[in-house]
């Protein structure tokens, strides 16, 4: 996990400051896009940011707290915390660094008010104790979410393994493999419109698949 | 038309859409439910994939906070209900005007000496502080949606108000807090 810094319980006015000055990434850049639009006050573009991390707001905080169940209800709390104080925001560091820590001071805080020993936020769960706590999650949830979840995850899953060759492998070398798309394109001797089309054509496939479940 | 728009999404999600064509995606996708479930599908294929068998939020999830931050703009301005339904498009021109008014009745209510805010902020552990964390300390200008959102409170808690009450809830609210003081006169200052 990121070295966050110490952390007091509150909302610091503002992120910490990047001292080893290092470009951007694009996703940074399109984070930040977002920021500026919606400390504009267009509130759109936070809901866009809000879909961009959900999932992994939600699996920090689960992690966080070691009781899952209350997880999604801490995120959508860090949320609605960060959405407040975005106007602090100047994008010295990047907007899911500022998001994560206060994430974290607000888990912290549900930990605090429960008088429960926190958890070391710098210390990471192995890879066994994440397991268990997702696990643990997704079986004390309700019954229908249970199954909402597994369904997603099949669907997805069968999807991918479905797809034709070449785009299931920049799929994955995108998703799971965290490539640029020049990496990708290298890789996979092509351009790099062509890796911008076959992750855009296997997102739509899955995503044919998925919307069944969603609506 | 919507394929080129959703390889876009695609792109965005990545990083690797030109810079030049994130604002006009941003102001599609805000305007679009559609193109904001695929972006959220696209999101979840990504986590599902990384994490196989791993947490993943509700698909209602998102609307859920979004409902959060209304419910909470409302309750902390004391706004009635009806301006958190108020057309999210009619919002930044209504907001304006009302900045203007407030930013007024700020600078003939204010003396300049109160400009030396503080940072009101530190150690302050309330979430509604957060608010109030949004205003820079060090003199730096607010953004107009931070002008927009004090002006919202002032006005709400005085509408009902004669004149005279009005007047006396600004300039109590003003003279109590020299943070938000400054706001409302750099705001002027900026015009």
């Amino acid at each position: 996990m990121a070295n966050f810094p110490p952390v007091d319980g509150s909302i610091q006015p503002h992120e910490p400051r990047d001292e080893d000055a290092r470009p951007a990434s694009g996703i940074e850049q399109s984070d930040l896009e977002l920021v500026r639009r919606a400390q504009r006050g267009e509130r759109g573009a936070f809901d866009l940011l809000v879909l961009r991390y959900q999932h992994k707001v939600i699996k920090l905080v689960a992690r966080l707290l070691r009781d899952p169940t209350e997880a999604e209800d801490v995120a959508q709390d860090a949320f609605v915390k960060a959405y407040r104080a975005l106007g602090s925001f100047r994008g010295d560091s990047a907007f899911y660094t500022w998001l994560y820590r206060i994430a974290v001071n607000t888990a912290r805080n549900v930990m605090a008010s429960r008088q429960r020993r926190p958890l070391d936020y710098e210390a990471d769960l192995n890879e066994s104790e994440q397991s268990a706590v997702e696990s643990r999650m997704r079986h004390t949830d309700t019954p229908e979410a249970a199954v909402l979840s597994e369904e997603i995850h099949q669907t997805v899953n069968h999807a991918v393994e479905q797809l034709p060759e070449d785009l299931r492998t920049a799929i994955i070398l995108r998703e799971v493999e965290g490539l640029s798309y020049e990496e990708i394109a290298e890789a996979m001797d092509c351009p790099v419109g062509t890796v911008r089309s076959r992750i855009f054509r296997a997102r739509e496939a899955i995503d044919r698949s998925l919307k069944p479940l969603l609506d | 038309m919507t394929d080129r728009i959703n390889e876009q999404i695609s792109a965005f999600l990545d990083g690797e859409l030109p810079s030049g064509e994130i604002g006009l995606l941003a102001r599609r996708m805000e305007r679009d439910g559609e193109l904001r479930r695929a972006f959220g599908s696209y999101v979840l294929a990504g986590e599902v994939l990384r994490s196989p068998g791993g947490i993943t939020a509700r698909p209602d999830f998102a609307a859920r906070v979004s409902a959060a931050i209304d419910s909470s703009a409302s309750e902390s301005s004391g706004q009635a209900p009806l301006a958190s339904r108020s057309s999210r498009w009619s919002r930044p021109a209504l907001a304006t005007a009302v900045a203007a008014s407030a930013a007024l009745a700020a600078v003939l209510l204010v003396r300049p000496d109160m400009r030396g805010g503080e940072d009101i902020t530190a150690g302050n552990a309330d979430p509604g502080a957060a608010t109030l964390a949004a205003f820079p300390p060090g003199g730096a200008s607010p953004t107009p949606a931070q002008s927009q959102r004090l002006a919202g409170y002032l006005v709400a808690h005085s509408q009902f108000a004669s004149p005279i009450g009005r007047r006396n809830v600004w300039t109590g609210v003003l003279a109590a807090d020299p943070g938000i003081a400054r706001v409302a006169y750099d705001a002027v200052e900026a015009r």
